[in-house]
């Protein structure tokens, strides 16, 4: 205590009167210095805490950014300013000949085939793979279960009951009717790979042994709404089966 | 006329101590700037740059539960995960709102076959080459460096994508991995305990024989 005392006495107030006869200005100087120390500070919390629609800031460049062109770039070079080619007309890439007419269009000596083809095998991983994109591309429309009531056209249909923006719909079909149950494998597979009426083709979006999947899932998705409870183990406890379909 | 010596007035003896206490801050402030101003968290995470279509991920991927592969499909097979082209979004809006304004430059595109000029969110140092493939085939979720997407209005970058962030999760991955089978979904886990959430991370990590490099030239080639 005592050399607290001491400090205070013998070297603060000492300080403190001599800091009194400073200059009226240098002291003004000291507070606005203070104060604008603080800017910097500032705009780093705020930069921290918000997000912001301009270009990044980015001073030390270390070859972050190269005189290279990565997948999707925008070019100069060419009219359309893609980086990416589009395939020239008339041309097949690497891999591309379809040439199975079987595999590639569903097509066996001029009808729609009626097996799958012998470059897959239909087995329970090939019906799961299905399953997962069928999932991912098909259940937006569709529904999980198939019968046409997916979230797109649950929202679609709310959009053409408001009008908006022109919106029109036709309701995506419901894959246990008997017309789409009687249709061939190779039909099933044009329709994803094609598209019909109003549903767009899916070939670029996916791989075509994943559309013999999701048709091999289709089947088994067919055959699971209408099949003989007796072919699973313990069906006998299991609740009715919902006649009106539609609910999950 | 004597000539008046000058004399340094008292209160110059206070420039010792403050020239002191300057000496002092003055570094620690310098350093603070520094490391917080130029660090990754203050320069790119928050990055939301403005679309040329205000497309909302909350709406189709959340909302809507659109799978994040629909339209980035070909984050499974590639290095880059593809921005969509216009067919994609012609799927649906050939059909759902054809004479929206905001969606004119998507008319545009799908008539004049140019591209819609989207802006890149997330952009790496080009010498830096980072797999999608190699990540979401093996259990990596899009929500483990993209953030929870299907709640954002308009995407914008939510983690460093640093160098030091990508190894902290090679070094530590147990609470990043998980079933490849719910890459997309999103909010898988969250409300999982630490422990727990570790646990699932190790058994995947075993289950797909995961061992996360950390060789300078598995990304730098």
């Amino acid at each position: 205590m005592k050399l607290i005392k001491q400090i205070i006495d013998d070297l603060l107030t000492p300080m403190l009167e001599d800091f009194w006869k400073v200059p009226l200005w240098i002291r003004w100087a000291l507070v606005v210095v203070t104060c604008a120390a603080t800017i910097p500070l500032a705009v780093i919390y705020r930069a921290r805490h918000s997000v912001n629609e301009k270009p990044r800031i980015h001073i030390i460049q270390n070859m972050d950014n190269q005189p290279k062109s990565v997948a999707q770039d925008g070019s100069e070079w060419f009219n359309d300013g893609r980086i990416m080619r589009p395939k020239i007309e008339g041309t097949v890439a690497r891999g591309d000949m379809a040439g199975d007419t079987h595999f590639f269009m569903g097509i066996e000596h001029d009808e729609w085939a009626t097996t799958f083809p012998t470059t897959v095998s239909v087995d329970k991983a090939f019906v799961e793979r299905g399953q997962d994109r069928f999932n991912i591309y098909c259940t937006p429309c569709h529904g999980a279960t198939g019968y046409g009531d997916g979230l797109i056209h649950v929202r679609a249909m709310t959009l053409v009951e408001t009008g908006a923006n022109g919106t029109s719909w036709v309701a995506p079909k419901n894959l246990h009717e008997s017309l789409i149950k009687e249709q061939p494998v190779g039909q099933l597979f044009n329709t994803i790979t094609n598209g019909v009426r109003t549903m767009a083709a899916y070939a670029s979006q996916i791989p075509t042994e994943d559309r013999w999947a999701i048709v091999a899932y289709i089947k088994a998705l067919q055959f699971s709404q209408d099949a003989d409870p007796e072919l699973v183990d313990g069906s006998a406890s299991f609740p009715q089966k919902n006649t009106q379909g539609g609910d999950e | 006329m004597s000539q008046q010596r000058f004399t340094f007035p008292q209160w110059t003896n206070l420039a010792l101590p403050a020239m002191a206490i300057v000496g002092a801050t003055a570094p620690l402030y310098v350093a603070i700037v520094v490391a917080y101003g130029f660090s990754p968290d203050t320069l790119d995470v928050g990055h939301m740059p403005e679309q040329p279509i205000p497309f909302s991920h909350k709406l189709h991927a959340g909302e809507l539960g659109i799978d994040c592969r629909y339209c980035h499909n070909t984050v499974e097979y590639t290095q880059h995960a593809a921005i969509p082209p216009t067919e994609t979004c012609m799927n649906c809006h050939a059909q759902i709102h054809p004479q929206s304004e905001k969606l004119e430059p998507l008319f545009e595109s799908y008539e004049t076959g140019m591209p819609i000029e989207w802006v890149r969110v997330h952009d790496l140092p080009q010498y830096a080459y980072f797999n999608h493939s190699a990540h979401v085939n093996r259990g990596v979720s899009c929500v483990e460096c993209h953030g929870r997407v299907d709640t954002m209005e308009v995407v914008y970058q939510h983690e460093t994508l640093s160098m030091g962030w990508c190894l902290s999760c090679h070094r530590n991955p147990e609470p990043h991995v998980r079933d490849p089978k719910l890459i997309t979904q999103l909010e898988w886990g969250i409300d999982m305990s630490e422990e727990d959430r570790k646990i699932e991370g190790e058994h995947w990590l075993d289950v797909n024989h995961l061992n996360p490099s950390q060789d300078c030239s598995t990304c730098h080639r």
